[in-house]
């Protein structure tokens, strides 16, 4: 059997992750069958991280899938950043140095996430701009999104992806994961049915962690701290919740249906001269 | 007493610690070392990259076994400055109230939910 699915203008949006959700509901049923996916209008080059992971589930089943009909700027785009070579189309070359590549890799693979992070994000040119105290900032919420993943997910792999607009000051990071999600691992942890908003708000929160010896619970709020001074944004979509921060500030929502796992997209306001690493007073001395 | 210099760097064997698994080592020794009744100076020459969850193994959990005081008195950290050292303040304060008040998470899922 053929199957075939839309995907019409996508963004990193409540619509466009729950376009990405619908997709997955009409196609993971599917088994030893073919998916063909057609991506009309736009297709936020960061969401391949979420993507990749949805076609990863639909071909685990046996199904083959093919992207074909693909508008040409957005078809460009995801050629350079290298998210359709994993679907039979060729690698092409980013001249203009604004994409910033597709990357599936396995929860274990830290030092290869590291090179990734300083390759594609660090040691651009195209970034002069960016302060070492911004980069370091960017770089510690980076990583604990990923280590959060790595610990708590139980994904098979990570997948990440982003793309700069050099015009716009801006930076976006998606990080995402196909494992437990967040309702799932909190109700567990209070053993009571957590609803997926409820469950991101409340780990979002300082200080709540799901681990029971290991105090924790820090990654996330910091780096929703740093999306607030940096007035960037930021939005998880893990299971059917929904979470976005922006300078509107905070709003959540639930999907209707799930995501087959996490999503973390950060957007980065790169034209930011805060300081990060001033120390106070007190702090200088005692730490314990 | 006795003074050991630990080197986090070494332990971990690159300037990348990230990793909850990673900073498990660190713990382990500057536990054992404390329980030895040495005192410990814990040195991050050359690290390039913390993170919360390494901390929170590495450092955060001595407070699950040995008391403020203990640690204060026999723990010091070299060569952290700026967001590292802010970083590491953040996880030794959640520690101390995450292991004082163990209900303390019941309870914040309770006002999540409405309870």
């Amino acid at each position: 059997m053929l199957k075939t699915v839309m995907l019409d203008n996508i963004h990193s949006d409540f619509d466009g992750y729950q376009k990405l959700i619908n997709l997955n509901e009409e196609a993971k049923s599917l088994w030893v069958d073919s998916l063909d996916v057609k991506i009309k209008q736009w297709f936020d080059a960061n969401l391949a991280a979420a993507l990749g992971g949805i076609l990863d589930g639909i071909e685990k089943d046996l199904n083959t899938v093919r992207i074909d009909h693909i508008n040409d700027s957005v078809k460009k785009i995801l050629q350079k950043n290298g998210f359709l070579a994993h679907f039979g189309y060729p690698s092409v070359l980013d001249t203009n140095n604004t994409t910033i590549k597709y990357l599936k890799l396995k929860p274990t693979d830290t030092r290869f996430f590291h090179q990734y992070v300083l390759n594609e994000l660090f040691n651009r040119s195209e970034l002069p701009s960016i302060s070492n105290d911004l980069k370091k900032k960017m770089a510690e919420s980076i990583y604990e999104i990923f280590v959060n993943a790595q610990i708590h997910s139980n994904s098979d792999f990570i997948y990440t992806c982003g793309q700069y607009f050099p015009k716009r000051a801006s930076l976006v990071l998606t990080i995402s994961d196909t494992g437990v999600g967040f309702k799932n691992t909190v109700s567990k942890r209070f053993n009571r049915a957590i609803p997926a908003d409820k469950a991101i708000l409340w780990a979002i929160s300082a200080g709540n962690t799901t681990k029971t010896d290991i105090s924790g619970g820090i990654g996330l709020a910091i780096l929703k701290e740093f999306i607030i001074q940096n007035k960037g944004e930021m939005q998880i979509i893990s299971n059917d919740g929904y979470y976005n921060l922006d300078e509107n500030g905070e709003k959540t929502g639930n999907f209707a249906a799930e995501y087959p796992g996490t999503i973390v997209t950060m957007k980065f306001n790169t034209n930011d001269s805060s300081c990060y690493g001033i120390i106070d007073g007190n702090l200088s001395g005692d730490l314990f | 007493m006795e003074e050991l210099h630990i080197n986090v760097f070494n332990i971990v064997g690159n300037s990348l610690c990230v990793e909850a698994d990673d900073g498990e080592k660190v713990f382990i020794q500057v536990s054992a070392a404390l329980k030895s009744g040495k005192i410990v100076v814990l040195s991050f020459q050359n690290v390039e990259m913390l993170t919360s969850a390494f901390l929170n193994t590495a450092i955060g959990q001595l407070y699950r076994d040995f008391s403020e005081s203990e640690i204060k008195e026999s723990l010091t950290v070299i060569q952290l400055e700026g967001a590292d050292r802010i970083l590491l303040k953040r996880v030794v304060d959640t520690a101390k109230l995450f292991y004082k008040d163990p209900a303390r998470l019941e309870k914040s899922i309770n006002e999540i939910m409405g309870d």
